[in-house]
């Protein structure tokens, strides 16, 4: 069953050439896929068209088997830049998706502690985002977008300026999380190696377009070692050598 | 920072020590400029003797309803604007155009509109201070990083949830620093607006003073606008570090 599809999308800014053209992709439940391309061939504005932030031309996104129009209570967004709110605390911005739409409960509250001690900050729910360095904000921002269990997660590049070592732990964190929540993601990246590492399957994009899906066959749980096994290299060479002959 | 503070008052005092020095020794008239002996005379005899106590609390009351009139509307018309990109450009001109009329040229004016007294000089302050208020709160409001608006659209707020739980708090550093230019302000407008349109008030009592040659008793009422407005702006910036929490808050963005 496909729970996500983009159904032949096309979008253009005002008054500038067309950015994405009949875009067409389906995620099983549960699926992470990765959309990987060069800055600037139209990967965000996909993502934020499945996303309902924005609305194509043509075509249609589906989220299970309904017509989105705007993001809906389904949906977690995880934005390149961790865009905290400097005034609340660690606890109150992961909680900021329930606090919108009603009182937060003493559960809730609760479960927002737990992811935050799943990403490794229970010690620093009560500081403020400056307190914290780069990464810790990228952690607080994927606790925030799996606060609300969501069953689909979009994500741009949110571990694109973190450090080589931050950031492999960070996958390996937001992984997990993943597979405890049974979330599907859709995420955008330039980097190959996290495209392989994350993904069930990879899309490469060019020039607003869709090129063919790769299965990502290796097995679940990935741990950080599988980055230094042959699979693993094979598998970015694959899809480097499809870059260099598609785009 | 004790050790500058220390030498910010050596400095005062220093200053105050030249000037009381220099007119006894020139033998200055006090009719040009009295020492600050003499002025801190005539302050004290004024406050005890309770003469400048109903000048100050006229010009005090016309701070305050001037200050509050201005900023407040100053605030809801730049919220309104910072809102609606079609009021902005519609009424923007207009709002520029009534800020660039020298505001103390309107005192004739508003005499004949609203006679002497209090009325005139309250309106003319609310105008002076309605201006940095209503700019600042556009501004910040115009400055919300696109990704934080985003991240609401993408939470499903509503239009009055991202005002008030996202710009208004973004922008809150750039409305408290409106409201301090327009604190000083207030007092600039309330003593001019007195000069003019006044038999009351700190403005009407430098006028007579002068009338009467008496320069002690202009430096003195000088001299208690000054810690007044003072006294206004450290109150703007107690209510600024409270609504803020810490400077250190306040300067630190998300990192993008």
């Amino acid at each position: 069953m496909n729970f996500l599809q983009l159904n032949g999308l096309h979008f253009a800014y005002p008054e500038r050439d067309e950015v994405v053209h009949d875009v067409r992709l389906q995620l099983a439940p549960g699926e992470i896929h990765g959309l990987i391309g060069r800055s600037g061939c139209g990967k965000t504005t996909v993502l934020k068209l499945a996303a309902g932030l924005l609305t194509p031309q043509q075509g249609q996104v589906q989220l299970q088997g309904q017509h989105v129009q705007q993001p809906t209570a389904e949906m977690g967004f995880v934005f390149q830049a961790p865009t905290l709110l400097n005034w609340l605390t660690v606890l109150d911005n992961v909680l900021l998706p329930l606090s919108l739409h009603g009182h937060v409960t003493d559960s809730q509250r609760a479960y927002g502690l737990a992811l935050l001690d799943q990403v490794g900050l229970s010690a620093h729910s009560n500081d403020k985002p400056h307190q914290l360095s780069g990464g810790q904000q990228s952690r607080v921002a994927i606790a925030r977008a799996l606060i609300t269990r969501p069953a689909v997660l979009f994500m741009d590049e949110p571990f694109a300026a973190l450090d080589a070592i931050t950031r492999e732990e960070l996958q390996r964190d937001f992984l997990a999380l993943c597979h405890t929540q049974g979330t599907a993601v859709l995420f955008v990246t330039h980097d190959i190696g996290e495209a392989v590492y994350l993904a069930d399957q990879v899309s490469l994009m060019h020039a607003g377009r869709l090129h063919a899906a790769y299965p990502i066959g290796l097995p679940r749980p990935r741990q950080t070692a599988m980055r230094y096994t042959p699979a693993f290299n094979a598998l970015c060479e694959q899809l480097r050598h499809a870059m260099d002959t598609t785009l | 920072m004790k050790r500058d503070a220390f030498l910010s008052t050596l400095l005062g005092l220093a200053c105050v020590a030249a000037w009381e020095t220099a007119v006894r020794l020139g033998n200055t008239s006090p009719l040009v400029l009295p020492a600050p002996s003499v002025v801190a005379h005539t302050l004290w005899q004024g406050l005890s003797n309770g003469y400048l106590w109903p000048h100050i609390v006229h010009t005090l009351t016309e701070v305050v309803l001037g200050l509050w009139l201005g900023a407040s509307m100053g605030f809801l018309g730049g919220v309104v604007l910072g809102e609606s990109a079609r009021w902005r450009s519609v009424l923007m001109p207009y709002v520029v155009i009534s800020q660039v009329v020298p505001k103390l040229a309107l005192a004739p004016l508003f005499i004949v509109w609203f006679g002497f007294g209090t009325l005139p000089t309250v309106v003319m302050t609310a105008l002076i201070c309605f201006f940095p208020l209503l700019e600042n709160t556009i501004t910040c409001m115009q400055q919300v990083d696109a990704n934080q608006l985003a991240l609401f659209r993408m939470l499903r707020a509503s239009r009055w949830q991202t005002l008030w739980r996202l710009k208004l708090p973004v922008g809150l550093a750039h409305i408290m620093a409106g409201l301090r230019v327009a604190v000083v302000l207030a007092w600039v407008g309330a003593v001019v607006g007195e000069f003019i349109s006044a038999s009351r008030g700190l403005g009407a009592l430098i006028i007579a003073a002068q009338g009467s040659m008496d320069t002690p008793l202009m430096f003195a009422v000088l001299t208690v606008i000054t810690v007044l407005g003072l006294a206004f702006y450290q109150l703007c910036e107690w209510l600024e570090r409270h609504l803020l929490g810490t400077s250190s808050e306040l300067s630190t963005r998300t990192p993008s």
